[in-house]
């Protein structure tokens, strides 16, 4: 810890430590020799033997309490001369064992003379050393308890557990049970270190503690590195005192005596403070070890009084832990396997989902959404250029930016796994930390090469979602009876600070379902694509044939229609005796016939234009309005015409014969609808800059936004909303067919194709009675500003 | 009378093909319009022995069986009667049209207004033009 550089060094340094003397100098949890503590729990007493002859080299210096023996009478002596010659036998016999080593095994019972009490006397070998511990037994002399029958159907109860936290709520309810504990829990640690509790079970009138979080420095690094060596700690008595070696070291060697194996190994100072914090009066502590890895731990507390666990009790409940641990790989992968589907069968709904509904936006419609699936607080997809978001994500401008730099990210460029995943999105996108709070954690993957299109996954923020344990907020700085020291509770802070801008993190089995997710997207875009282009094939031959179609047509048509109106004519020309209404009648038969001849012209024209390939140039568009202007000169001439250009006109490139005709008929439209004494048309143009200002107000087309804008604006009759969807359309005439001079009806349509061949777009804006204007666009020509 | 100067009119619509023939006696030279409906039909004449080639033929593009682009290449591939001018009168102004009978070979190409005043009077212009103001090529029976 980043403390112990600046503290002064330690009190006890230069000599042995003793928990006893020195615990309560301990500044730092980090730095406390917990494994040496020099110090055993004072309910029992412990021997330390010279192997070769069993003589005792140290003794707990409370032996005369325990045993019956003061330590001077001890030490130097045989251990037969203490317990006997069966049991010195027995030692004798087990150390022959090599299982003996580092591993504390029931070696006898003794019964102390002074007493009169049974004690269990486990043993192990460390360093070199001969370890003996004796403890009362709990338990009636000679009654003997058959753990293995009580634990048997716990251990096919773990056996059985399909998830994690199936597997740890096993585990407590069998080791309360077992023990009679007030409270057993699943303390798991995260990858931070911090530890949560995930499974609990307690007595009924305790406060849960499920899912409260504690910051890594509740179990200092010294107290984790014992338990990845040793499966089980008891702790009898929280306030139950220590004992400390006599000597404290060695005599043959000077070594303090390791104790990481030791039941009675003395407790922290700092630990039981911790403890009686939180009125815990007893602890038993076990490990849960995944390939070599301390992954949490069973912790046992007891409330009421000191708890007693003899060595068999312990021995069932280390046994438990082991099978948990064994049991723990399996377990989650039957977890991970029932996640792994329940992902996969929402996916597969979602793919059919976009399938039958043909758009990647039915991901969102759902039941299901792509925020089921996954376990996730926010999703987001960029499809066909824009946002579908669903659940808590950061906002639109924030994922624009986020995707810019998602696709420079080389993680996204890959080919078969373009995936980025993190728990910290701040760390690598500082920009990131506005919205830690909804996407610490993302996981992104590209639908597309480039990286355009993307589905993105958020996390919160881990701190804006989890119970703290203890928190500072609730419960100001803890003072430990030996002053303001750093206690564990006030480490608080800096943990909240290593947790920041961090979620949960992206499971293995997560990532891989976000990439077979992709897959079927791929696929599923993949053949959409396809089918899109073999429309698209399938609508240019049709209007291909559309067109070749009304060419022939209308040719057709017209040599029978010749016929018609030439015989209508020679009976006009024979029809002496016909009275005034057949007149009539074959003065409108003539009159159709030539309507019909003009609307098939039309037609022709009309299909010639989206035929015609474009000679495309850059156009003087003045000099093609001056040209239009000539064109319809006939019609101009009818009435007074007042022609305005508020400026001269760019160049674009275009098909100069075909911008004529746009240019003729919206001009010969102007001079048509239009019952002013003086008709006013004014030719402008707005460059793209222009344009795009205008364009988000006035709801234009977005082509406008990037486009050069020319419109011919009028004073004439204007047209009524209702109808300004219909101007566009072939043959639709608002007007009876002989006001405002007839015509065909097609004008518009006709300028509509050759605008849309040009790649660009046409609309209006009108006011009845008060005049058109007529907007089209056209791609911005290389010069065409300031080009006059 | 086979001085007559002759023009092969291949028209297979009855009424356009009267048009032609009122406007044949309005011109002011007498001729005789002899009206096949079909291109098939129009080379069947042409190649039967005959003691002069006709003066004009006048030929509709869309022509039942073979069409008037088709026949006109034959005519105008064929050294024996390549020489008679052929005029197009043709419905469609569409330049593809034009353009395809004009690389072809085709003397002229004309079109057939809807309006009856107007398609009688075009087709006077073409008779006449070929029957009084054009020098006859060297094949033309011409009138003594």
């Amino acid at each position: 810890m980043i403390l112990a550089s600046v503290l002064p060094p330690p009190a006890w340094q230069g000599q042995a430590y003793s928990t006893k003397r020195f615990g309560v100098s301990i500044t730092d949890c980090d730095s406390e020799p917990v494994q040496t503590p020099g110090c055993i729990q004072a309910h029992g007493a412990l021997l330390v033997l010279r192997p070769a002859d069993l003589s005792i080299a140290q003794v707990s210096e409370n032996s005369a309490e325990v045993l019956g023996t003061a330590p001077a009478a001890c030490l130097g002596r045989p251990l037969q001369e203490l317990v006997g010659p069966a049991h010195a036998a027995r030692v004798q016999t087990l150390l022959q064992q090599p299982e003996i080593e580092r591993n504390p095994t029931y070696a006898f019972t003794h019964t102390a003379v002074h007493t009169g009490l049974a004690l269990d006397a486990s043993m192990h070998t460390i360093d070199g050393v001969v370890v003996l511990e004796f403890e009362a037994t709990g338990r009636v002399a000679n009654e003997q308890r058959d753990f293995y029958a009580l634990i048997r159907r716990s251990v096919a109860q773990l056996q059985r557990a399909t998830t994690l936290s199936a597997l740890g709520d096993i585990a407590c309810t069998e080791i309360r049970a077992l023990t009679g504990l007030d409270r057993v829990m699943v303390y798991r640690f995260h990858d931070d270190g911090h530890g949560e509790v995930v499974c609990e079970s307690r007595r009924d009138d305790l406060p849960s503690w499920l899912g409260q979080h504690y910051p890594a420095q509740d179990i200092p690094e010294p107290a984790r590195e014992v338990f990845r060596q040793t499966w089980i700690r008891p702790l009898r008595d929280v306030d139950g005192g220590l004992a400390e070696l006599v000597p404290l070291t060695h005599p043959d060697t000077g070594r303090p005596l390791a104790m990481t194996h030791c039941a009675l190994r003395g407790q922290s100072v700092m630990y039981t403070e911790y403890l009686r914090n939180m009125g815990v009066a007893a602890t038993l502590t076990l490990s849960i070890r995944r390939d070599d890895k301390l992954w949490g731990l069973i912790a046992g507390h007891h409330y009421s009084a000191p708890f007693e666990m003899p060595y068999d009790l312990r021995a069932a409940c280390e046994l438990l832990a082991q099978i948990v641990s064994l049991q723990h790989a399996a377990a989650e992968e039957r977890e991970h396997a029932a996640y792994r589907q329940r992902i996969d069968s929402v996916q597969q709904q979602l793919v059919t989902q976009a399938a039958q509904e043909g758009g990647l936006a039915a991901l969102l419609d759902g039941p299901p959404t792509l925020l089921d699936g996954l376990d996730t607080g926010g999703t987001a997809l960029y499809h066909r250029d824009r946002w579908w978001c669903a659940g808590n994500t950061p906002a639109l401008k924030e994922l624009d930016a986020l995707r810019e730099w998602l696709a420079a990210r080389p993680e996204m460029l890959l080919r078969d796994r373009p995936l980025f995943a993190t728990d910290q999105l701040s760390l690598h996108y500082p920009p990131g930390e506005d919205f830690a709070n909804v996407a610490s954690g993302l996981l992104a993957i590209a639908l597309s090469r480039s990286a355009k299109n993307l589905v993105l996954w958020f996390r919160p923020e881990t701190t804006q979602t989890v119970n703290w344990g203890g928190n500072p907020h609730d419960k100001p700085s803890v003072v430990g009876p030996h002053g303001s020291r750093l206690t564990p509770r006030a480490s608080f802070e800096l943990f909240v600070e290593s947790v920041r801008g961090r979620s949960k993190p992206w499971l293995s089995v997560e990532v891989e379902a976000a990439l077979r997710f992709r897959m079927l997207m791929m696929e599923l875009i993949v053949a959409r694509s396809d089918q899109l282009s073999g429309l698209n094939a399938d609508l240019a031959r049709s209007n291909d044939e559309l067109d070749a179609f009304a060419y022939v047509a209308s040719h057709d048509l017209k040599e029978p229609l010749r016929g018609i109106h030439k015989y209508a004519h020679q009976l006009t020309e024979n029809a002496g005796q016909f009275d005034d209404a057949n007149h009539q009648r074959l003065a409108g038969l003539t009159r159709l016939t030539l309507r019909m001849d003009s609307l098939l012209d039309s037609l022709l024209h009309f299909s010639r234009v989206g035929r015609v390939e474009l000679q495309l140039e850059e156009c003087d568009v003045g000099e093609v309005v001056e040209e239009a202007l000539d064109m319809v000169a006939a019609r101009r001439g009818e009435k007074p015409t007042r022609i305005q250009l508020p400026r001269p006109l760019p160049t674009v490139r275009a098909d100069r014969v075909r911008l004529r005709e746009v240019y003729t008929n919206l001009l010969s439209n102007a001079l048509k609808y239009n019952q002013q004494p003086i008709t006013t048309i004014e030719l402008g143009w707005l460059d793209p800059t222009e344009a795009a200002t205008q364009a988000a107000d006035r709801g234009w087309p977005t082509v406008a936004r990037e486009q050069t804008v020319f419109y011919v604006r009028d004073n004439g009759i204007g047209i009524e909303p209702r109808h300004i969807d219909q101007v566009f359309k072939m043959f639709r005439r608002l007007h009876g067919r002989d006001d405002f001079g007839g015509g065909t009806g097609a004008g518009l349509t006709i300028v509509r194709k050759l605008v849309e061949r040009h790649s660009g777009e046409v609309w209006l804006e009108s006011t009845p009675g008060q005049g058109s204007c007529f907007y089209f666009s056209m791609p911005a020509g290389n010069g065409f500003v300031g080009s006059r | 009378m086979t001085e007559l100067p002759e023009v092969i009119l291949v028209e297979d619509s009855d009424e356009d093909a009267d048009t032609v023939q009122q406007a044949a006696l309005r011109c002011s030279t007498p001729v005789l319009v002899r009206r096949v409906p079909t291109g098939d039909a129009c080379l069947a004449l042409l190649q039967q022995p005959r003691a002069a080639l006709p003066a004009l033929v006048l030929m509709d593009l869309n022509t039942p069986g073979m069409d008037g682009r088709e026949t006109l290449r034959i005519i105008k591939s064929d050294p024996s009667l390549s020489s008679i001018p052929v005029v197009v009168i043709s419905t469609s102004a569409d330049p593809r049209d034009v353009g395809h009978c004009y690389r072809a070979g085709a003397n002229a190409y004309h079109l057939k207004p809807v309006r009856y005043t107007e398609h009688l009077e075009a087709m006077v212009v073409v008779l006449s033009y070929w029957l009084d103001r054009v020098v006859a090529h060297p094949g033309r029976a011409v009138k003594p």
